[in-house]
Formats: structure tokens, sequence, C-alpha cells
């Protein structure tokens, strides 16, 4: 890319042109068929309404290898959550495909969980803690020894083995997120979606949640796609980031954090090579809320 | 950790970043339904609901949440669905009206039901029509109008005026509590005996159960409201020096606005049924004892018109009704948001 | 000591009433204000275990079933009209124009097409008391969260299980609104049936004590329908507030929040 200062040197996983239905368009990091586990291929979503078509996502191609941590970061509207939805079958796109282990996506598929932003809407108020992480494990027909076990496990790994019996809404947000993520956890998914997981919480708890998300994956060996729109958050957490264009949404970048495994708050968080790639992330995003259109660009090129 | 929130970046320069600031923010409303982003851990409340509140739960229906402050999850979704609502969904509507119509006409006519006991709907259409020259049953309507008028009048005055005067003592609402909720499941139709010995079949047997019904409706509702009164705007208006009459009416009676018209609401379709059911029974001038007389006369399709007419009137009075509400309101909720 | 004041605010107001009464019996002459021995007497009297057994249980045991009739019919086809867009366009309109009918004028309707036995009053008491609860199930299915639907949706909670852990109780705030309009309904229609089109009953009792001029009786008969309606409304409280233990619990949080 023109823009980028040379000292940043970030390693571009792949920023190259790709012929798609679309045009010309940046794609993301692809891999050969068969290892992805999942593999996004010429995503596009245009919402109807009275007013015409929004065309909120216009061509989206990436794989997540298995095991990996990847951070989806764009300005804010620009078709994150759409995105997400689409991933996870819960939005029919307009055109192109989702696969998971292959599998053509269209609706949620079993192994994969989502945690979503609204913490406070996305448990069940009327069920306790425990019946709620217990829940998608009983209507799957798990039997209960094993189901305690399981329930057991996921709230000791996010820390909440001490309030089973409370109501949701009599935690705080970030012990409800933390139920939400204890859910997704005894859900055992192969791949786990969090969409702004962590927007709503205050930044100290926000800080134990990374990390709680960090040691959570590295424990289960989880593929996790964490959206957000907070360019530190992505940088810390991901092994790879890839940063979105504004509404329509295309791939702006995707670029590998090349920060050690064992990353500390403080840490890592002040290291050179942190604020390198917050930099260059940072530089992104501000082009992308300028309106730089990687398609528009390359075409004048 | 310094510039967390990179949506706070520069501002907008160019037509084109206000375009896509608006059209950012249309695809945010279609990601999630509506309503802009909420407070986290908000949840959409069962009974956020304009049109249907539960008079039991009356902190939860949309207008009081706008009045009392708090951000209406369901606000703005349903003002986009309102405007999708399309003719053809309307349409769908109609079909089903016309359908219900439709059944009714064949079962007297395939022998179902007798057909003396039931007559098609199109007779008793046909005769609701000609009763519509009639000024006979104009006058039913007259009466019965009026009737539930005097009554919601006297209700909702009285439960206004002593709500206010109750809500605002502490002792009062504790000394009066448990006689309140002894009183208010009580049925009106109870004291149907004593209007007649009292009253006759004047009006004010009638009077009597109408007031008696919608007077609890509204006294409970207003009696909510000032609970309802925000403690940190009540110290700042002592704080200010309003006395307790302008208290009331800058501080309480905003507060307790929507409450008291939800209330309103409530009570007049009670004191519909109340006024309907005193002409039905006690013989009260008016479409019920029309319907009374119908029956025992024989004339039985007259009787199903006149079912037909009280059910107009019903949805007639609802639909006013929640004009009303819904105007007031408007006026209450944007004079309200100039304020802060 | 605290809890002496609550039981004097609770007692007090009802005590002074009562004494009112008392006093102002004992000294009016009129025909309408029975005394105090007259009332204890006609109680004793009237209410009888025999007749408790001829008028006033076959009422309740009417109005019991009416009730559960109509809560089970609301629920069902609540959710079943709510769970489909079309239908629920379909049928809105005309579900409205049937809640805004005042119930009681159903009564000489289904005097004439079921007669006037026991099951004319209990479907007199399903119809009127039915789209209360009906309407509010729809509601309540139809205002469903979305972010939970979708939660549930990714968890693969489908089919029963989703009537079962989601819908049914994410609706029951809203259906808990309508059994409580119902409940007072049901009521009036079960007086109004027995005062219309019966020999026998609580409504037809007292409207028979009216008619023979039986003052303290009559007097008698209206406070026991006024218990009734405060039984049933005091059982609905404590039903309600154990079903809905999390919704006010949310509530009173997100108020003091």
């Amino acid at each position: 890319m023109t823009t980028q200062p040379a000292e940043h040197n970030p390693v571009i996983n792949q920023g190259s042109m790709a012929d798609t239905p679309d045009g010309q368009l940046p794609v993301g990091l692809t891999l050969p068929d068969g290892e992805a586990l999942l593999s996004v291929r010429n995503l596009k979503k245009v919402y109807q309404t009275d007013g015409g078509g929004i065309e909120a996502v216009r061509n989206l191609t990436f794989d997540l290898p298995k095991g990996e941590l990847t951070c989806l970061v764009g300005p804010s509207g620009s078709g994150k959550t759409t995105l997400l939805k689409a991933i996870s079958g819960l939005l029919e796109p307009t055109a192109g495909e989702v696969k998971l282990g292959g599998k053509l996506v269209t609706s949620p598929p079993k192994n994969m969980a989502v945690v979503f932003q609204e913490y406070g809407r996305s448990l069940y108020p009327w069920m306790r803690v425990r019946e709620n992480v217990e829940l998608p494990l009983k209507v799957q027909g798990m039997d209960k020894a094993q189901r305690d076990k399981v329930v057991d496990d996921a709230l000791e790994a996010v820390g909440l083995d001490h309030v089973p019996r409370s109501y949701p809404w009599q935690l705080s947000g970030g012990m409800q997120q933390r139920v939400a993520i204890a859910r997704a956890v005894a859900y055992q998914p192969e791949v786990l979606l969090m969409d702004e997981p962590f927007a709503a919480v205050d930044a100290q708890t926000r800080a134990d949640l990374e990390d709680l998300v960090r040691r959570v994956w590295r424990q289960l060996g989880v593929t996790i796609l964490f959206v957000t729109h907070d360019i530190d958050e992505s940088v810390y957490l991901g092994s790879r980031v890839v940063i979105l264009s504004s509404s329509p949404t295309v791939i702006q970048q995707d670029i590998k954090i090349d920060l050690p495994d064992e990353r500390d708050q403080l840490e890592t968080r002040s290291s050179q090579r942190f604020s390198e790639l917050r930099h260059h992330v940072y530089e992104q995003i501000q082009l992308a809320k300028e309106g730089f259109r990687p398609d528009a660009a390359k075409a004048q090129a | 950790m310094t510039e967390r929130d990179p949506s706070k970046g520069p501002a907008p320069r160019d037509d084109g970043a206000v375009d896509r600031q608006r059209q950012s923010r249309d695809l945010h409303r279609l990601e999630h339904g509506g309503g802009d982003s909420f407070p986290a851990g908000y949840r959409v409340a069962g009974l956020d609901e304009s049109t249907r509140p539960d008079p039991g739960a009356p902190a939860v229906s949309t207008a009081q949440r706008g009045a009392t402050g708090r951000k209406t999850s369901t606000g703005q979704s349903q003002a986009v669905r309102q405007r999708r609502r399309t003719w053809a969904n309307r349409l769908l509507g109609l079909v089903g009206i016309l359908l219900f119509l439709g059944i009714w006409e064949l079962l007297p006519l395939l022998g179902i039901v007798d057909a003396r006991y039931m007559p098609p709907a199109s007779a008793a259409i046909a005769d609701l029509i000609v009763k519509f020259g009639d000024s006979v049953f104009w006058i039913a309507v007259w009466d019965t109008l009026r009737a539930w008028a005097i009554g919601m009048v006297i209700a909702v005055v009285s439960a206004t005026v002593l709500g206010f005067i109750i809500g605002s003592s502490n002792f009062l609402r504790k000394f009066t509590n448990s006689t309140i909720e002894f009183m208010r499941p009580v049925p009106s139709v109870a004291l149907i005996p004593l209007a007649v010995l009292i009253f006759g079949v004047g009006i004010e047997s009638a009077l009597l159960l109408i007031v008696y019904a919608s007077f609890w409706q509204v006294l409970i509702q207003v009696l909510y409201g000032v609970a309802d009164v925000d403690a940190v705007a009540m110290d700042t208006a002592k704080s200010y020096g309003l006395g307790p009459m302008n208290r009331i009416r800058y501080v309480i009676f905003p507060t307790a606005l929507p409450y008291l018209m939800t209330g309103v609401r409530l009570a007049a379709a009670v004191a519909l049924i109340l006024a309907i059911t005193a002409q039905l029974i006690i013989g009260t001038p008016g479409l019920g004892a029309e319907i009374a007389r119908a029956q025992s006369g024989g004339a039985y399709t007259s009787m199903y018109s006149l079912v037909l007419a009280t059910g107009m009137m019903g949805v007639l009075i609802n639909l006013v009704t929640r004009a009303v509400e819904r105007s007031v309101l408007s006026w209450h909720t944007s004079v309200r948001s100039e304020v802060k | 000591m605290r809890f002496l004041k609550d039981f004097f605010h609770i007692i007090a107001l009802p005590a002074l009433l009562i004494v009112a009464w008392i006093v102002w019996s004992s000294q009016s002459t009129s025909f309408f204000v029975p005394t105090l021995e007259q009332m204890s007497n006609a109680f004793s009297s009237t209410w009888t275990w025999n007749r408790m057994q001829s008028d006033v249980f076959p009422s309740v045991a009417r109005l019991i079933a009416g009730l559960v009739l109509s809560i089970v019919i609301g629920i069902v086809v609540g959710l079943l009209v709510g769970s489909f867009r079309w239908l629920r366009q379909l049928m809105e309109p005309t579900m409205e124009f049937f809640r805004a009918i005042p119930p009681t004028v159903l009564i000489p309707v289904f005097m004439l097409l079921i007669g006037i036995g026991d099951d004319m009053k209990i479907a007199v008491i399903v119809l009127g008391a039915v789209w209360p609860i009906l309407l509010n199930t729809i509601e309540g299915v139809r205002s469903m969260d979305e972010v939970l639907s979708d939660t549930s949706h990714t968890y693969r909670i489908d089919g029963i299980a989703r009537i079962r852990y989601l819908i049914l109780p994410s609706a029951m705030p809203q259906i808990m609104a309508g059994i409580r309009q119902s409940l007072s309904i049901a009521l009036i229609l079960m007086v109004i049936s027995e005062m219309f089109a019966s020999s026998a009953g609580l409504g037809y009792t007292i409207i028979q004590f009216q008619r023979s001029f039986a003052i303290p009786e009559m007097w008698s008969g209206i406070v026991v329908l006024g218990l009734i309606g405060v039984i049933m409304s005091f059982i609905f409280q404590i039903v309600e507030r154990s079903v809905l233990k999390w919704y006010h619990g949310q509530r009173e949080m997100e108020n003091a929040g």
C-alpha cells in the first residue's frame, strides 16, 4: 500500500488484489481448499428497504486457519455485525458463501458459538447463571452427569464458580459477559465468534476479559473470530488483524500480529512493536473513515 | 491506553462524510432491527409496548419510559415498522374480517346453527344499516355515550385529585394502601342490587357502576405516577424554593401525566363495559337495554346488529382515547426533551 | 416497633370505616343501612353450608373453569398466531373487534345459541376473558428480544425447546398482565350471567334479595362477592410474584441503576 510509512513494516498477510464478481478488490488471507476451518468467499449483503437497496457489505474474502485468534477491526458502521450474522448463519447473504469445515453455512452450525455485545440481552433473565450455561447442552441431549462437569469446568474457567445460583441481572456487566463466555465455552465449539463483546464494559474489566479470552483460546485451542472497533484491543488480542473499509465493506488490509504469544497488559502494550502495529492499524482506520476505498484507489493507480 | 475510541476521530469535513455517516446510521439500524445504541445491559422489557400496557405494571409502557427519561428501545424500531406497514398488510387484516364474516354467513346457511337464533352476517349488517337511519337507535347510542362520558368525567376528576393528594403524602399513602387494595378488586357489578334499590332504572344507577369501576383504574395509575417522581428532581425543585403547589405543577404532574393517560385509557374501556352492562341488567336506557329488549322480544337479527354496534363503539372509543393519549404525550415529551 | 407501625397502617383506616358505619347505622333510621346486629344475623342465617353448596361453589367452579380454559386457549392460540406474521396480520383486526365488544352483551347471544346451562355461562366467561390473554400473548411473542432470539438460534435451541425455554418465559410478563385483566372480566361475567339468566348462583341470589327487599342479606351478598374478588386478586398476586420473580428483580435492578 502506498500510504504506509516504511518504518512500520507490518507483515501483510495478503493485501493483494484479486478478481471478484465485484471487480478487482483486495482480499484477505486465503488458504488452499480444505485447509481453512472457516472460509468466506465473495460475501455480499444488500439490505432491501423502501428507499432502495443499502449495500452494507460489498465483497469479503478471507479464511480462518484452525486455532487462530483473528480480530476484525473497522470503523463504526462498517458492517461488522452484518458480517458476523452472515458467518453465523443468522442472516442470508445476498451473494457469496460461508463454509465451515468444508460445509456451506445456511443456518447456525452445530460447532459454532457466538458471544454478543449486548450481554444483558443475550442471557436468559429468567434462568440462573448455571442454567444459562447448561441450557444449550440440555437441549442437545447431553446426559446430566457429563453436563454438570462441563458446566462446572466452564464456570471455573471464566472465574465464576462462586455465583452459579445468581440471576444474570444481579451481576455486573463484566460478570454477565463472563457468563456468556462460559456458556460458549461449555458448548465446546470449534469456532467462537465474538461481536464487540467488551464494548460496553469499563476499561479495567475489559482488560481482565481480554486476558480471559487469550487464556481460554490458548487452553482450549478454539478458533476465534473477534470483532471490535477498538484498535488497541485488536492488536493486543489477535494473532492477525483484518481491517475493514467503511461501508459498503471490503477488506482494506489483512496483517499478521507478530507479538510474542505471552501477552501482558503492561508489557505488551508498552512494547515498541505493539506501538508500531497500533499506529499502523490506526492509520488504516483513519483512511477508511475518511472514505478511502481500496477498490477505487487501485483503479486509479 | 490513549485513543481507545477511534470513532471519536476527526469531524466529518465534506458532504461525502456526512453522507457516509447517515449511511452508517442506516446500516446500524438495519443490523439491529431499529433503535440506536441503547445503554449496555438494557434489555427490551417484555412490556415495553405502547399499545397494550399492563395496568398493574405501569412503569413500563413506552410512553412512561419516555417520560421517565429512559430510552425506549422499541420506540424507533416501532416507528420504522409502522412506516413499513404497507397497504398489503392492512389488506390482510381486512381479509381476516371478511373471512370471519364469511364463516358467520355460512354457519346458518349450511344449517350448522339454527338460522332463527343466528341469522347470517349479511342480515345483521343490513339490519344495522337500517338502524343507522332510525332515531331510536341514535337515541340509544346517545344515552350510552352520555352515561359513559359523565361517568368518566366524575371518575377521572375525583381519582386524579385524590391520587395527587394521597400520593404526595407518605403517611396518606401507607394509611390508605390496605383499603385501596381491598376495595379495588371488588367487582363493580356487585353494586347492581344497591344501585337498583337506590336509583331505580335512572342513569344514576349506571353512573354508580361506571364511576366505581373506572375510579380505581385511574387512581392506581396516578398513585404509581406520583410515586415515580424522581427524587433528585424533587430535591432540586425544593432547593430552588418551589412551594408545594409549584412542585405539583412543574415536577409531579409532568411525571404522572403519562400514567394518568394510561389510567384514562383503561378506564374508558371499563366504563363502556359497565355502561352497557347496567343497561342490559337494570334497564337503564341505552344500547344494552335495546339488546335485552330485542332478545326477549325475539328480534334476534336486531340483537346481533346491536351487538355489532356496541363492538364498533368499543373500537371507536379505543381509537379516540389512544389518539388523545398519543397527542397529549407527544406534546409532553417534546416539551420535556426541550427542557433537558 | 416497625412491625407495629406497619400493622397500624394496615388496620387503621378499615377499622375507622367500620366504626363509622357502626355508629352511623345505630343512629340512622335509613332503610338501606343495616346495623351491625342485622348484618351479623344476616350473615349467619344466609351463608350457611347449604347455601354455599347450592349457590356459591357452583358459581366459583364455573368461574375457575372459564378462567382455566381462557388461559389455556389464550396462550396456545397466542403462541401460534404470534409466531406467524401473516397470521397475526390476518387475525388482529378481527380479534381487536371482539375484544372491544363489551363482553356482557354476549350473554343474551349465547343464551339463544346454547341455552342457560353451565356450558353457556362458561362459554361466556371464556369468550369474554380470552381476549386480553390472547392479544397479550401475541404481543409478548412479537416483542421478543432480537439478541436473545439470535442467541438461541446460534445455540440451536429450536422447536419445542425454543417455545419452552425462550418464547414462553419471555412472553410471560405480558401473559400475566393479560390474565390480570381477564380475572376481573371473568368475575363480572360470572355475576351477570347469573343475574341475567339463572335460577341459582351468587348473582341470582343477590338479585333475589334485592327484589324481596332483604337489605341486610343483600349487603351480605355484596360483601361475599367482594371477598371473592379480593381472594382472587390475592391468589393471583402470589402466583404472579413467584412466576415473574426474575422480571420484578430485573426491573428493580434497572430502576436502582
